[in-house]
Parts: C-alpha cells; structure tokens; sequence
C-alpha cells in the first residue's frame, strides 16, 4: 500500500479554457431547449396516458368499474390489473410493488388503472370517470411499530433487519468515562427533478416496444418490463433519454409498465408524464430515518463504544430499501473513525407512507448527520475541541475500514481534516445580542463507490469509428444532468489528444453495452477502467491503419485534433481512414466488474473510499429563528479531477441538495396522506438560498493507482448536515436533531436560553 | 363563488369594457374579478376546480395602473404590478424601504404578473406595510355611482367591490419598518410579515399571514393576547411575530 506523503491541495475553479468549452447541451439545457423524453410530443400517432391512482393509503379494492371511462370521447384503451400480460409485479431487490392493483391499495398514489386517450385532457376526464370501490382498512403510519401492526404484505411488515456487531458493546459502553445518548430524525426528502416522471412507449411493429424515458438502468428496466409485458427481451427496448433529474428517483420503473401496456394494446405510441401534483404523490422518496445513538469514550477522548438503534420506513414497497438499510449501516459504523466495539442494528419497515428508494446519499448522509452529532455532543461534554476529538480517533490510510475490510483511500483522513480546520470560514461570532447570530460548523464524512457488499456489479462499453470519422464511445449510462458525456469526452481527449469534436459519446441505449445503473456512484469508475481497457489496443490499431495507408511507421503517427499527426503535421484524418479501413477494424469492446477488494471472498462494504470534510457558515435570525447558510467550504479526497467543471457541479449540486434537507425540505404524511402537494408548499432552496461555495481537492492518488478516477456524484451532500447543524449550534448554543430545522422550535429554544442566563 | 371541476382551458373570461361594467358583471354573474392571476391560479389548480367564467380586470382603464403623485402623497393604480411598484422612482423617493423588501416579495415572474390590488386582496406581503401606512382604498361597488375612498382596514375583499386604486400618504420624512418571515426566504407566501411606520408623531403597527391582516393597537404587554384573538395559533409564531415588532420599534427608534 502506498504511504502518507504530503498531499497536493488545490481549490477548483470553473475556467473554461479553450478545450475546455462546454459542450452545445449545457446551454441549450440551461435555455430549456435540451429535448427530454416528455418533449417527444410530435410523433406520430401519439396517444397521451394518464394514470388513475388511489386516493386512500390503505383500502380493499372492491371494484374498478372502467365503463364510462372506455366510452368517453377519444379513449382508445382502458386497462387495470386483468389487462397486465405477464407479471404484475415490479421492484429493483423485491417484485413487490404491483403495475396495477388487484385487490388492494397499500398507498396513497398506488396504480389502479391507466388510459390512453387521443389528448391530455380526454385521457384525465376518463380517469375521473372510473369508479372505485375501496373498504378503507387501517392505516399503517408509524414506523416504530409497524411490524406490530397488520402486514401489508405477506409476512410481517418488517422487511429487513441487520446488525452489524464488533466486540462486546456493553461492556464496552459500561467502561466509558463520557456517554451520549440522542435521538435523531431525518425527513421524507423528495428528488425534485425539474423534469417529472414520464416518456413514451413505440410499439416497434413487430409486436415489441421500444421505450424512451427518463430512467437510470435501461438493461434492468428491459428484463423487468419484459416480464411484465410477457415479451421475449429481444422485443424490449429502453433508450435512456438526457432527462431532466433523476438523483435516484427514476431509478426504480415509474410509468414505464403502464405506458408499455398502453402500447402494445393501442399499437400506437403512448406517452406519460406526471404532473407535478401526481409525481408529489405518488414518487420515490428519500427514506425517513429515526435513529438513536449512544456512544462512549474515554476521558481523553478515544472513542470507545457506539451504539446504533435505527428505523427507516420504506413504504408501501420495497423498492431499493435493503440496499438502502445497508449503505445506511455501514455509515452508522462510523467508518473514518477507530472504535473497539459497536452494535448497529437496522430495521426497514412498510407503511402506508408512500414510497421511498434511491436518493443521492442512499442511507449514508442520513447516518452521518447522526454520527457527526453524536461525536460534537461528545466533544461537548468532554470540554475537547471537536476537531482534536476527531484527529484523535481518525483511522490512518494503512488501516482497514470499520468493517475490518480493505479500503482504498485517495488521501490520509488527517490531511483533509487539518485541511478543514485551516478553513477560512473558522470566524468569531458576532457578538451577542446581535440580530444575527453568526456561527461555523464542520463535519466529515466518507463514501464509498460501487453497489458493494458483494452485489453483482459489472459493465462494459464500446470504441468505434464512424464513417463520418468520430471517436464514438458508446455506454449504458444515462444522461440525467451530471454531464457524464462531458467527462468521458474529456477523458478521451486526455488519453488520446484528440480534439472533443472528434469525439461522440452514445448513452442510454439498452441495445448498447450493459454499463449497470446509473447509481452509486460508480459511472466514472467504470468510464475509466473501460476506456484504460479499450483504449491502447484502439489507439495502436489506428495507428497500424494509418502506417498501412500512408507507408509512415506507426510509432511515429500520434492522434491529434481530427486524425493522425506525423511530427505535428495532419497526415490523415479520422474520416479518410474510417473509410478506407476494413469494417469492424475499429470497434473495440470491453467489461469490468466493478473493482473490489483484492484476496475478498465476499466482499464487504465498498473498497474505493472518498472523504469530504464541509465547513458551513451559517447565520442565525434571533428574532425569528430561521436559519441562512451562508458559505460552504468543502474539502474533499476523491481521487484525480478530469473534468473540474463536472466536479465542482456535482459536489456543489449535492450539498444545496443537503441543504434542502437539513433546512426546509420534508414531505410529512398524515394517515398515510402526502401534507404537500406541490413546489409552493414542499420547499425547496431556490439560488436565492444557496450559499457561497469552495471546493477543495486534495489529491493524494499514487500515480499507479489502479483506480484514481472516483466518482463524486453523491459526495457533496455526505457532511453538509452535520456541518450546518453543527454551525447552528456554535451561532445558538441549540443542538438541533429532529430535521428539517424547525425554525419555530429553534427560536423557542434560543428565547429559553436568553431566559435562563 | 361558482366552481366547478371543469377544465381550465373551458373557463369563459369575461372581458368588460369598464370599470362600472365589471362591477355588474360580477354582480350578476358571481364570477371573481381575476388581476395577474397569480393568487388564484394556483389556488384553482391544487383544489382541481376551475371556476366556470371569470371577469377580467384591465389595466388600461384610467387610474388602474401607474404611480403618480398627488400632492398629499401617492396614488397607486389597484392593477400595478409587484415588478414595477419595486421598480417606481417615486416609490425610490416615497418608500424606500419598499425595493429591498419586494425582494421578498414571491419571485421575478411572479412579481411581473401579480398586481398591488390582487396582494392586498389576498392579504399578500404588502398589506402589513400598507395598514400601517394607513393606506386608503379606491373602490367602486354595484349599489354606488360614485367612486369612494374608505381606510384599507376596513376594506373587505370578496364582497364584489373592485379596488381601482390606493392612496398612500406622504411618507417621506416617516420611519418605517418591514420584516418578512416566510418558510422560506423568498418565493413563499409570508408565515408573518410586519411593519412599523412612525410618522414623526405615533408609531403605527401592522402585521399580515397566516394570522391575517390586521393593525396592531395593544401594548407590548398585551400583544400577545391581542395576536391570539386576532387568529395568530401559533404560540412560535407569535413569539416572532413580536420579537420582530420590538426590533424594528427600536431600530426606528435609534434612528431618530
Ligand atoms: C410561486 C408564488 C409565490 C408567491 N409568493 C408570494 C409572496 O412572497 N408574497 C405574497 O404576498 N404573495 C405571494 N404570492 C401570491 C400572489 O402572487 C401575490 O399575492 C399577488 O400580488 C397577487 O396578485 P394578482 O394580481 O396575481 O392577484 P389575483 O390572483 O388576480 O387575485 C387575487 C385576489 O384578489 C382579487 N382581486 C384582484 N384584484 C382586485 C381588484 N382590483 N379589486 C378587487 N379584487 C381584486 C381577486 O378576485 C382574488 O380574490 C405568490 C404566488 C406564487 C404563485
């Protein structure tokens, strides 16, 4: 393993130099000019669908009577449960969730029936005119004791419980000088991509259908739709389409079965798109989670015992909640700090609250929001400063991670810690009694990249030449925002020096390379270790054409901008020689599975590590209680930068994200019932609410590192609750738990404390 | 007011030619009068139930749009919109104060096409600073050929009268105050907005939100009953309600 040296710290900047330019999508993205599949309004044919959802969380289904509906002016197909070819069942882990329901609702927004009509407006007047019958039945509402109250499912409605365990805790906990001991929440965050669920599904004439949505994983939406639409796999299709957010939320299928099913009955294509009201009620949501910890050290510090007691409600459905449960544990552990002994124990439940899955941070950023509490409440009461508390128990690079698995890090904890607390943002407070009070928090947090644990996790992409003479690269990933495209390019050019022009990146097409799903972070990984595959073997058989058509020696030709230099003159561009190569001499293929840890039997956790350490300024209102953030510093160890507007996007993206979370974002449920229905009452931070933004890197990546491409998709939003928290509390001396900041709640405890002294 | 769960796009809009015409068209009809939109709109799309025709106000009609100065002070047409109230060089000269806060006032779009009539109406951000200024309303109604003048405070919206206009008194050497409180820093309906104005002489309160609008006349012992029985729920509210009413009361008061 590689040994601590002095780490090279750099403050990333956008600066757009002249390769740098972004590409034609991002302005027309930020014009809204950028196509999505919900703009596919001009095909022809096209019949608009619209879904008839449940409006109790939990009922019998007595009956579904669709004749008016089937009736009314320009419906051309009515369908429910009957009509489902194949499987009526969905879920990425479990097929528990149904297409349509058959004799029961378990949330509020459950599928019922679906339409096509010929307009928007027919499809939704024939969705009020179906009739249902339900027999409400209890509500299941209440995580805590949900597994003590009638199964939603078959079984009980605990539907996972894990524990991770590591010496004897409590004896552990009983030698401890210092104990703490709190209970936290986190809300039912929404994704709140700009663009909603939807797309449309083409029959393709020969009895399959091909989809174009916005989705995370075409190859596993076609197996699953395939089986719901009694297709042979060969009939499915999924195009990926560049669709507006998905951050998780489109991970899971949302209209695609039914949109299918619409198809195949209509042999027209058939489009469907949620209103925001509709996605408000019936989309994937960030888990809840209501976790007490206790954790003890000694009276220097060194962290001794920790406790986790945790329950996240999943919904009505499975979805990704095992994975979720998982990831969650694992950051429970603490995984950048040494701790003798620990008991983690998870429990995922159904309720009738919704649904809830995939959601950048996946479990991590709740646990760590816990974690970086628990050791400031520590600090605290050890009268330690909480960044010497720490530094005292950070593992070292050479160390294994909490779950005694090998990890691979891109810099030392300590380098970045200290890094985070020479930040500029470390200022006194205004002084008291002033209207605002002004406060610095940090906190520190580690992601790893990959699906883990051992999951199957695996991909491949392709190389070509066009006959136009482009460096096609092709992968299954989608295009949701993060501009991958941009990075693969960049990384392409830097591998090859050719020009990004030359270059055309293909996304999304199930007919294409399986690259796995676009989630855990690990899109960038396997860019890299696929092209680093790919790539010289390409390159030399370019060359050798380019030798065999123009008589020079290969070794002497070098790609460039358009073709083939020779001593830093063009000898042949790529379009010539994508003619006059054989076919098939330039398409390379490749796969991977995701790396692991080398000698594992079973994998455990994720091996490529990544570390962010955020510091937040926040200022406080003593009047009111609200909360502004008003600067972030973030300094993070995540590898080599390739494509430095791409990393300060998502790392920036990401902690506004967290900051929606920590600060104003919540969907509640009542009786299973969503308390808000649209973007004027679910708040989401507007750029009035974003804060000044640094991102450092510290990049401390041996040059043979294997793997020192990381992926930074969800780092950003890992510390940024803790951090904020943690400022609230040095500006009010009010730690506050329960999230989002209630600033009513803060304000009453700030008035106590103005009381008391 | 009639509703329906109709479509928006069968609403008939019913386009009168005046004022007067207006004021019996929603006599008859019970149709709302409908300024940016911006209130309603929203209102009608959660609730799924679109009216079935509503009467459009014009800002061309005379007086109903612009800012001008009439000598005691100004004169604010009811169909001005957010964006160029925030915008007025005589508001610059009257209110100062009023710019900065608008924006906090929803959003650029938002202000472009909501009106200072549809605001008060709907009890909106500015009725707190307008009932402080004691602002009188312009406003026209069925059973009165003349147009009448009468304290905003005691103006009721919804009872078919349409506001043409607001005077607002000359409050260029006044100490004013205005703090907004909403779930969100901006682009939310205030959760509690007030205001402070004195005019050299008494110090006038006013507050709007979730509460309502209203005028605050007890003293600061007996504010928090008096916020209490005028609908304010909310124990933390009210508490911010009035640490914002004595910030700014004092702030004036430095100032002077
Ligand atoms: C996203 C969003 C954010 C918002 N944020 C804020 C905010 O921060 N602060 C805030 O105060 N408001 C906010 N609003 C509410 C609203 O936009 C404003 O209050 C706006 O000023 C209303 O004006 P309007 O002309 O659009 O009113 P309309 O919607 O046209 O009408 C509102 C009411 O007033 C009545 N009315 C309008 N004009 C007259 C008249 N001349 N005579 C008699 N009755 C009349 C109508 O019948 C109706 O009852 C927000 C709205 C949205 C959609």
């Amino acid at each position: 393993m590689t040994t601590d040296r002095p780490a090279s710290i750099s403050t990333l900047a956008v600066d757009w130099g002249p390769e740098g330019q972004p590409g034609d999508t991002l302005y027309q993205r930020i014009d809204g000019q950028l196509d999505y599949p919900t703009d596919l309004l001009n095909l022809p044919g096209l019949l608009h669908g619209a879904i008839l959802r449940s409006d109790q969380a939990h009922a019998r289904l007595l009956a579904v009577d669709t004749r008016v509906a089937r009736t009314m002016p320009g419906v051309h197909s009515v369908v429910t449960a009957e009509d489902v070819p194949g499987l009526n069942r969905f879920g990425i882990v479990v097929r528990d969730q149904p297409v349509f329901c058959e004799d029961r609702v378990r949330y509020e927004g459950d599928a019922i029936a679906a339409v096509a009509a010929d307009t928007p407006a027919q499809a939704r007047a024939a969705i009020a005119a179906i009739r249902v019958e339900y027999q409400p039945l209890p509500v299941v509402e209440d995580a805590a004791s949900a597994e003590n109250q009638p199964a939603l499912h078959e079984g009980s409605n605990l539907l996972a419980q894990e524990s991770l365990t590591r010496g004897d805790v409590d004896q552990a906990l009983a030698a401890c000088a210092v104990v703490v001991e709190h209970e936290y929440r986190t809300p039912r965050q929404m994704h709140g991509f700009m663009e909603t669920e939807g797309g449309v599904a083409l029959p393709d004439g020969n009895g399959g259908v091909l989809f174009r949505v916005g989705c995370q994983s075409g190859h596993r939406d076609v197996e699953q739709l395939a089986d719901i639409l009694a297709l042979p796999r060969a009939q499915v299709s999924v195009e990926a389409m560049t669709t507006g957010g998905a951050f998780g939320g489109k991970d899971e299928l949302t209209i695609q079965p039914a949109a299918g099913i619409l198809a195949l009955r209509t042999g027209r294509p058939v489009m469907i798109h949620l209103d925001r009201f509709e996605s408000c009620r019936s989309g994937m949501k960030r888990h809840p989670v209501a976790v007490r910890m206790t954790t003890g050290c000694d009276a220097r510090g060194h962290l001794l015992a920790h406790r986790v007691d945790a329950v996240l409600d999943t919904g009505a459905y499975a979805s990704l909640g095992p994975a979720v449960l998982e990831n969650f544990m694992d950051h429970a552990t603490a995984p950048l700090y040494r701790i003798d002994s620990y008991a983690v124990t998870g429990r995922l439940v159904y309720t009738n609250n919704g649904l809830c899955g995939a959601f950048r941070g996946f479990g991590g950023n709740q646990a760590t929001f816990a974690v970086e509490s628990q050791l400031d409440a520590l600090a605290c009461k050890l009268g330690m400063d909480p960044g010497e508390l720490r530094r005292k128990n950070l593992r070292s690079r050479q160390e294994p991670g909490s779950r005694g698995q090998p990890v691979r890090w891109t810099a030392a904890p300590a380098t970045v810690l200290d890094a985070a607390l020479a930040s500029p943002l470390w200022q006194p407070g205004n002084p008291a009694g002033a209207r605002w009070l002004t406060g610095t928090g940090l906190a520190f947090g580690a992601q790893g990249n990959g699906l883990g644990d051992g999951l199957p996790d695996s991909g491949g992409g392709r190389l070509s030449l066009t006959p136009e003479g482009r460096i096609r690269v092709e992968f299954g990933f989608a295009d949701y925002g993060q501009d991958i495209a941009g990075a693969i390019t960049r990384s392409v050019c830097d591998a090859l020096g050719c020009g990004s022009a030359d270059v055309e990146v293909v996304l999304g097409q199930s007919r294409g390379p399986d690259s796995g799903p676009t989630s855990a972070s690990r899109s960038s990984v396997m860019v890299h270790g696929l092209l680093s595959r790919m790539l010289p073997e390409w390159t030399q058989t370019l060359k050798r054409l380019a030798a065999e058509l123009t008589g020079q020696p290969a070794e002497d030709l070098a790609p460039g901008t358009g073709g083939l230099f020779l001593q830093g003159r063009r000898l042949i561009d790529y379009r010539e020689l994508a003619g006059k190569a054989p076919p098939d001499a330039l398409v390379a293929e490749a796969g991977q599975d995701f790396p692991v840890a080398p000698g594992q039997e079973t994998p455990v956790g994720r091996y490529l590590q990544l570390q962010i350490a955020t510091i937040a300024r926040v200022m406080v209102d003593r009047l009111t209680g609200r909360v502004r953030v008003t600067d972030l510093h973030h300094i993070t160890a995540a590898g080599r930068v390739i494509y430095p507007p791409g990393y300060l996007g998502q790392i920036e993206g990401a902690a506004v994200m967290g900051l929606g979370m920590t600060l104003t974002e919540d969907m509640p449920t009542r009786k299973g019932r969503m308390q808000r229905d649209n973007l004027d009452q679910y708040l989401m931070p507007t750029i009035g609410d974003a804060p000044a933004q640094r991102v450092d890197v510290v990049d401390d990546t041996p040059e043979n590192d294997p793997y020192p491409i990381r992926g930074i998709g969800e780092l950003g939003i890992e510390a940024v609750t803790p951090a904020i928290v943690s400022a609230i509390e040095a500006a009010t001396g009010v730690r506050v738990r329960t999230l989002p900041v209630s600033p009513s709640a803060l304000l009453e405890a700030i008035q106590a404390r103005e009381a008391q002294s | 007011m009639q509703a329906d769960p109709t479509q928006r796009d069968q609403i008939r809009v019913l386009r009168p030619a005046t004022p007067r015409e207006a004021v019996a068209l929603a006599k008859t009809t019970g149709a709302p009068y409908i300024a940016g939109g911006s209130g309603l709109q929203p209102v009608w799309e959660r609730n799924g139930s679109w009216p079935r025709q509503i009467v459009a106000l014009n800002p061309g009609w005379p007086g109903f749009r612009g800012i001008e100065e009439t000598g005691q002070g100004l004169r604010v047409g009811a169909l001005t919109t957010l964006g160029e109230l925030a915008q007025h060089p005589l508001i610059h000269r009257y209110l100062p104060c009023l710019p900065e806060f608008m924006d906090q006032v929803a959003g650029p779009g938002v202000r472009h096409l909501g009106t200072v009539g549809g605001n008060l109406c709907a009890g909106g951000d500015l009725s707190a600073l307008f009932l402080a200024l004691d602002a009188q309303v312009h406003r026209l109604s069925d059973d009165d050929p003349q147009e009448q003048c009468q304290p905003l405070e005691d103006y009721s919206a919804g009872d078919g009268t349409l506001m043409t206009a607001l005077s607002i008194p000359d409050s260029r050497q006044w100490r004013i105050g205005l703090e907004k409180l909403g779930y969100r820093e901006r682009f939310s309906p205030p959760r509690a907005t007030v205001a402070c104005v004195h005019d050299g002489q008494t110090m006038r309160r006013a507050v709007c939100g979730e509460g309502g609008p209203a005028r605050l006349r007890s003293s600061e012992t007996d504010q928090d009953t008096e916020l209490t029985a005028g609908g304010w729920q909310d124990p933390a509210l009210r508490l911010a309600i009035q640490r914002m009413l004595a910030f700014l009361q004092e702030d004036i008061a430095r100032d002077h």
